[in-house]
């Protein structure tokens, strides 16, 4: 039959016993490691019975003090952290997986998920006509404008209207920006899930993020998935608490709005295992921005002939981080991140004054926004745009608000640098950082409608770029210094069917900040801004004014780690 | 029969793993502890001994380091909270995850001293999970070390009787020196620390700690702080200890009214020790406080 399978069978039947045999002199000594072990064991476990007996004296005596001393003053005793015999000598049966062996002593959530709650509030002045500074920055002038709702322009530079939704704009006095509400927790062996609600001073609720995390994939794969703060760039990711300065730097403030790439969506980042730090990710996000990839509301797509917002996700990311190896004490991170936005809609307001006499004779214009100029014709549109707004003034003179629908795509790159240098000072005397990225957004896109039909179909594109860089230093224990530059539009440009070019908003910021412990931050900080309100033929209006803040921060419950 | 020993010999090659463990510590002396019990293994540090274990902060090259790890060993009781279990959980790495076999806290295998109290932050940056200093008391690093080699042994069977064999090394070269320790510290005066970091030390050779100089633990003494303490020490005797991340002024000059010598000694050996390296750090801490 199957002859050698057989005798292979024969061999191995044997040969067991032979080895077994051989293999003798190798089980004594497992015998002996293994006495060895019961005896360590044992010896272990006097110890440690030795130790926990003197730790219950001290207990007592501790506890008959307290109780002695003043009986008032223990208003709440976290659970003693008990552990079993085998834990308490780190000897386990080997086999055996008892729970807890391989935990963390923590103060003990039960169950409860980690809760902080952050209040961040602050005084703030500027010596603006209006003391809308705060909005103004916010505002700074780029090329096809900024935010994609319907923004109130110019009009009226309070209302800071953009699709109603609650910003956190400081208004000269007190303003409490918010209570960041966090609350995060490992959900099972398989995801961590966070959701951070922010309640403004208003009373406006915000749900900022709400994810889950995988913590259990293989390959150093991680997978995000809910609504959360994009990981393109650097400080995108960062709630306002965790700034170093207390508003947002100017290319991420006016290229992506006051809370960044904040979506909803999935995520999938990749850590190879290489020697050096190398991270790699990518996301799908739903596209529901203010600015970058913003599409307007149903009335004005119809409107302005500018189609239904496309079903998402209409916004994708893309970014990379590498860090080399600099030792313990300093950290360097480099990133390069990409986002694409499949649909973007704005839509450019100007507006023409018109003189309406009888005796009609060539007429002044003015135009109190940019682009879309050269009018010969007078603007009786019999056409009939629904996009036509008329008023007459007193005067004899007819204000004309021409808007022009816009649709198309946009693209955003971006680079970040980070350094920081961990100084054996106390309380983070000596410890230095430097961070700075730069953004480029460009927007590629089609007229739709206008008040001049001959331009409907002709590309314009817009390029507007930013870069800031900041620094901080701590000067003294639990003080710390902040400097930073930023400007918006180095390019600040229109091309394609028209083209035209821009100037640029910048500012300088200087603060110092007070932790006065883990928990409390109390922060002053002033900046000379040079805004670009607007630009025409006429040149450009700027507003230069400086703004001071008078910043705390105050963390309550329980110990929050924050990424690099 | 040839093959067939070839079989058996690549079974075994397989069975056994060949590379090393490759270890993370968070602190210099978990760092030597590891060595003491696995001297081959990979190991990487993440802090330096002159870093406050408490105030570090997650850093890319910590990362890293988890992403391949087998083994994450820390102090624990929530001294690394700040940064480690941000830095884990970026490592992608559910090995070293708490609950899981590669994560070892050194302070879960031990009992720990200040658990309880109020848990409130009017009493500073309070932990009622306890003291997590274990780390100065000999005692306890060799219970640790035990429960390390266990643990090392359950994820490396292959070299199980090396690792338990050097943790029992390691705990009775600690039993051998504890006499002399004791012998050392018989009848010192006492101390006072910087911050309850040394408290497992103090109570292991039964010295008195006279006070701290931080009036709550995170919040630095102002003058009057200071003033009280000189106030209640004067005219005993005694040693001010503080780490070389705490600031040195306060206690230069309670130093200075009392008279007292002041030793600023790091919590921890230096980076590169192994057990030997470990125990000539305590030798330093009972010196100096024998030398009150």
């Amino acid at each position: 039959m199957n002859q050698p399978l057989v005798r292979g069978a024969l061999l191995g039947a044997l040969l067991t016993p032979a080895a077994a045999v051989t293999a003798g002199d190798a089980d004594i000594d497992a015998l002996r490691a293994e006495l060895d072990a019961m005896r360590s064991q044992y010896e272990g476990r006097i110890r440690a019975l030795e130790s926990r007996l003197s730790d219950a004296e001290q207990a007592a005596e501790v506890a008959r003090q307290a109780a002695g001393a003043d009986a008032l003053s223990l208003p709440m005793t976290a659970p003693r952290v008990l552990r079993s015999q085998g834990q308490a000598t780190g000897q386990v049966p080997a086999g055996s997986r008892s729970a807890g062996l391989f935990d963390a002593v923590t103060s003990g959530t039960a169950f409860n998920p980690q809760i902080s709650v952050i209040l961040d509030g602050n005084y703030y002045q500027d010596d603006t006509e209006d003391g809308n500074g705060a909005a103004l920055v916010g505002e700074a002038f780029q090329a096809g404008g900024g935010y994609g709702h319907d923004h109130d322009h110019g009009a009226d530079g309070h209302a800071h209207a953009d699709g109603g939704h609650a910003h956190a704009v400081a208004e000269p006095g007190f303003n409490l920006r918010s209570a960041e509400l966090y609350f995060s927790a490992t959900v099972d062996p398989y995801f961590d899930a966070a959701s951070y609600i922010t309640v403004s001073g208003d009373g406006d609720v915000t749900l900022e993020e709400a994810y889950f995390q995988t913590r259990s994939l293989p390959y150093g794969l991680r997978v995000k998935g809910g609504k959360f703060l994009s990981d393109f760039g650097y400080i995108n990711n960062q709630h306002p608490h965790q700034w170093d300065f207390v508003d947002q730097n100017l290319p991420y403030l006016n290229l992506l709005g006051f809370h960044g790439i904040q979506d909803t969506g999935v995520q999938l980042t990749w850590l190879p295992e290489l020697p050096v730090y190398t991270l790699l990710g990518a996301e799908a996000l739903q596209g529901d921005q203010e600015v970058f990839g913003a599409t307007l509301g149903e009335t004005e797509q119809t409107e302005l002939n500018l189609g239904d917002t496309d079903s998402g996700p209409r916004l994708f990311t893309a970014f990379a981080k590498v860090a080399p190896e600099l030792g313990r004490n300093h950290a360097l991170q480099i990133g390069v991140s990409y986002a694409h936005a499949t649909q973007h809609q704005a839509m450019e307001t100007h507006t023409h004054m018109v003189e309406t006499h009888a005796d009609e004779h060539a007429h002044e214009e003015d135009h109190a926004h940019e682009d879309e100029h050269a009018h010969e014709e007078e603007h009786a549109h019999e056409d009939g745009h629904a996009d036509e707004h008329m008023h007459v003034h007193t005067d004899g003179i007819t204000e004309e608000l021409h808007e022009t629908g816009l649709a198309g795509d946009a693209d955003l790159w971006g680079i970040d640098l980070v350094y920081k240098y961990d100084a054996p000072g106390a309380y983070g005397q000596g410890d230095f950082t430097f961070q700075s990225e730069y953004l480029r957004s460009s927007k590629d896109l089609t007229i739709r409608s206008s008040a001049h039909p001959e331009r409907i179909g002709s590309n314009r594109t817009y390029t507007t770029d930013g870069l800031y860089a900041q620094a901080t230093y701590g000067f003294l224990p639990k003080w710390k210094a902040g400097l930073r530059y930023d400007i918006l539009g180095l390019t600040n440009k229109v091309s394609g069917g028209r083209s035209e070019s821009f100037g640029s908003s910048d500012r300088w910021t200087a603060n110092v900040t007070w932790n006065l412990s883990e928990f409390s931050q109390l922060r002053a900080q002033y900046a000379y801004n040079d805004i670009l309100v607007g630009e025409d033929e006429h040149g450009e209006e700027r507003e230069q004014f400086s703004a001071f803040y008078l910043q705390f921060l105050m963390s309550l419950g329980s110990h929050g780690a924050h990424e690099f | 029969m040839k093959r067939w020993m070839m079989g058996v010999a690549a079974w075994l090659l397989l069975a056994t793993p060949v590379l090393a463990l490759d270890v993370v510590a968070t602190s210099p002396s978990m760092g030597a502890l590891v060595r003491a019990v696995a001297p081959s293994a990979q190991l990487t540090v993440l802090a330096g001994p002159d870093r406050d274990l408490h105030a570090l902060q997650a850093k890319p090259s910590m990362i890293r380091a988890l992403r391949g790890a087998d083994l994450l060993v820390a102090v624990g009781a929530e001294l690394e909270m700040g940064w480690l279990p941000a830095a884990s959980a970026s490592a992608a790495n559910p090995d070293i995850l708490p609950g899981r076999e590669g994560y070892f806290e050194a302070a879960a295998q031990v009992p720990l001293l200040d658990v309880g109290g109020p848990a409130d932050r009017a009493m500073g940056d309070v932990h009622p999970a306890g003291n997590p200093h274990v780390d100065l008391d000999p005692v306890r690093m060799a219970q640790v070390a035990e429960a390390l080699g266990a643990r090392m042994a359950r994820l490396d069977p292959g070299n199980a009787a090396s690792y338990r064999a050097n943790a029992r090394r390691f705990a009775e070269t600690v039993e051998q020196r504890l006499p002399q320790w004791q012998a050392e510290l018989a009848g010192a005066p006492g101390a006072v620390l910087y911050h309850r970091d040394a408290v497992y030390l103090l109570e292991r050779f039964d010295v008195p700690l006279l006070g701290t100089i931080e009036p709550v633990p995170g919040v630095p003494p102002s003058g009057r702080d200071l003033r009280a303490l000189a106030g209640k020490l004067s005219g005993r005797d005694g040693v001010i200890i503080h780490a070389p991340h705490h600031s040195p002024k306060g206690p230069r000059k309670l130093g200075r009214e009392l008279g007292w010598p002041v030793e600023p000694l790091p919590l921890s050996p230096p980076v590169n020790a192994d057990g030997d390296g470990y125990l000539q750090h305590i030798d330093r801490w009972v010196s100096a406080i024998a030398g009150a």
